[in-house]
């Protein structure tokens, strides 16, 4: 009877677990499949979009390089993340430590302030800012996008210094600071290099974010600044181009390695506090 | 005993962080307000038309409805992607974990293409089908609401995997020893222990991915049709079909609202959460 029972118990729990495990693997192959489809895909170097390819081809990838208009988009995107990274890390490093070692009212509410872009929805800051630079005639300038991006990443800089901060002792900074070194220093030498890896991830997640932006940039950019999530929108609204295939695939090995690099920097162990 | 900076430090290294989210950010949601009330003087006709126009009643319910919809596959497929996580020993995780981040990293626009080459009407699925049926069988399954669903739930389901993930793995090991040694089947252990325990995990998800569903932009308008139109699409065309500012500010403070509500709600349940573990 016992034994019965025990078995019984034993197969249900084969089944179940089964079937829970075959929805995740269905889950996991739903993720990944679709992006790396297209990796084959481009290297069949066919006007037509075809899976498996005929032949192997790197036509698609000339396309890519020898179109400006592909390859310019692609420049200008990689000189707005990079101006972006630049200035969401001067803005927010220094904010992230101010707001990490002090105690004054209010602070909570700068706080949320901090990680508020994060939570808006996108099209709403769009929008405004579309009106907003469009009233300093600032729309269709990098520089334009440049500052809305800025503000589009902060949140992210923000979260990923402040949790490399809170593993800091501040003890160190106290000795440090009794001892006579001044605060540049005292950041300089004693906290920057112990927060170095969290920087590290602000600075790559700021990075890919304005890289990949499309919804902002798509209200405040012209014929003069289209980056190239702008032109890929375009591309695929209206004309399905095969040279998509290839900026896909770029696109997708660039993602992979950010991601491989970040969780090496911050094996991501989420918890619940 | 803390170090702490001297104000003046603080406000210093405060000030280009303020200046910036003052002029870019609370400034351009100032005038979104702004301009939901004022056209040529104050008026409340955007409003007006947000609670009177057909069309933008149909795109508040397509919204509701899509952004529903994804969030129950995300929660489907994501609660099994979470179970199967939290079971692996860590250091075996990191190559599943990488399957659920590496989307989250990858441009949305990569994954809409993906999809319409995956799900068009010549598209490998249609393809195999066609091979496989010999040609009579075909499946629309993009610009309809399937595209559309199909899409979000890709984009949703890292968010929807992590924060259930971390609910799982902070559940005790011997509440399941104690219960199966009592002799409790595994699918009163799952019902009775693993799944009330993660529920805080499940809010979390549930909402998260709601509020990000509903401000949705790209996927609706690239997976689905006419009729798949969202709020955030809807803001679009009255911004550049019908230059009518007010009207697109009027809905995009509908729809801040909407998502400050969901967001309220999460911070809410989070709090409860900390305070019965506290």
């Amino acid at each position: 009877m016992m034994s019965y029972s025990m078995s019984r118990n034993a197969s249900a729990q084969r089944l179940w677990s089964g079937i829970a495990t075959a929805i995740a693997w269905i889950g996991y192959l739903f993720l990944v499949l679709p992006s790396l489809v297209i990796i084959p895909i481009s290297f069949g170097g066919d006007d037509e979009l075809r899976f498996p390819p005929r032949r192997l081809s790197l036509s698609l990838f000339d396309q890519f390089f020898s179109e400006p208009s592909w390859w310019q988009a692609a420049i200008k995107s990689l000189v707005v993340a990079s101006a972006t990274t630049v200035l969401a890390l001067a803005v927010g490093l220094p904010g992230a430590y101010a707001l990490a070692r002090s105690r004054f009212r209010g602070r909570r509410l700068v706080e949320l302030l901090s990680i508020a872009p994060m939570l808006v929805p996108i099209i709403v800051l769009g929008l405004g800012m579309y009106m907003h630079l469009a009233a300093m005639s600032l729309v269709d300038s990098l520089g334009g996008v440049v500052l809305a991006h800025a503000v589009v990443v902060l949140p992210f800089m923000m979260v990923s210094i402040g949790s490399g901060l809170r593993h800091v002792d501040p003890a160190l900074e106290m000795v440090a600071t009794l001892m006579g070194a001044s605060p540049l220093r005292v950041f300089w030498e004693v906290v920057l290099p112990q927060i170095k890896p969290s920087v590290m991830v602000g600075v790559l997640f700021a990075f890919l974010i304005s890289f990949d932006e499309v919804v902002v940039s798509y209200f405040i950019t012209g014929p003069a600044s289209t980056t190239l999530p702008v032109k890929m929108y375009s591309a695929i609204r209206w004309e399905v181009s095969p040279v998509l295939a290839a900026v896909s695939t770029l696109l997708t090995l660039f993602s992979l390695a950010v991601c491989l690099v970040i969780m090496r920097l911050q094996p991501p162990q989420p918890r619940a506090d | 005993m803390i170090h702490t900076l001297s104000p003046r430090v603080v406000a210093v290294l405060l000030l280009p962080f303020a200046a910036l989210l003052v002029v870019f950010f609370l400034l351009p949601l100032g005038l979104v307000a702004w301009n939901s009330l004022y056209d040529q003087g104050w008026t409340l006709k955007g409003y007006e038309q947000v609670a009177t126009s057909g069309l933008i009643h149909r795109v508040l319910l397509n919204t509701i409805e899509i952004s529903a919809l994804a969030t129950f596959t995300s929660l489907v497929l994501g609660y099994a992607i979470a179970l199967h996580l939290a079971a692996k020993p860590p250091a075996r995780r990191a190559p599943y974990l990488a399957m659920v981040m590496l989307p989250f990293w990858t441009s949305i626009l990569v994954k809409s293409f993906a999809f319409t080459v995956v799900l068009g009407d010549a598209g490998i699925v249609n393809q195999l089908l066609g091979w496989v049926t010999g040609g009579s069988w075909h499946l629309e399954m993009m610009f309809n609401r399937f595209g559309v669903v199909v899409g979000m739930t890709n984009y949703l389901l890292p968010f929807m995997v992590l924060p259930i993930m971390a609910s799982l793995l902070n559940q005790n090991r011997n509440l399941y020893l104690a219960a199966e040694i009592m002799g409790a089947g595994p699918m009163r252990i799952f019902l009775r222990i693993t799944l009330p325990l993660s529920l805080p995990g499940v809010y979390a998800g549930v909402l998260m991915c709601m509020t990000l569903s509903m401000g949705m932009y790209i996927t609706p308008a690239l997976l689905g049709g006419r009729r798949d139109m969202m709020l955030a699409n809807l803001v679009d065309f009255y911004t550049r079909q019908t230059l009518d500012w007010n009207v697109a500010s009027a809905i995009a403070i509908v729809l801040l609202a909407m998502s400050g509500v969901l967001l309220w709600i999460l911070a809410r349940v989070q709090s409860d959460r900390a305070g019965t573990m506290a």
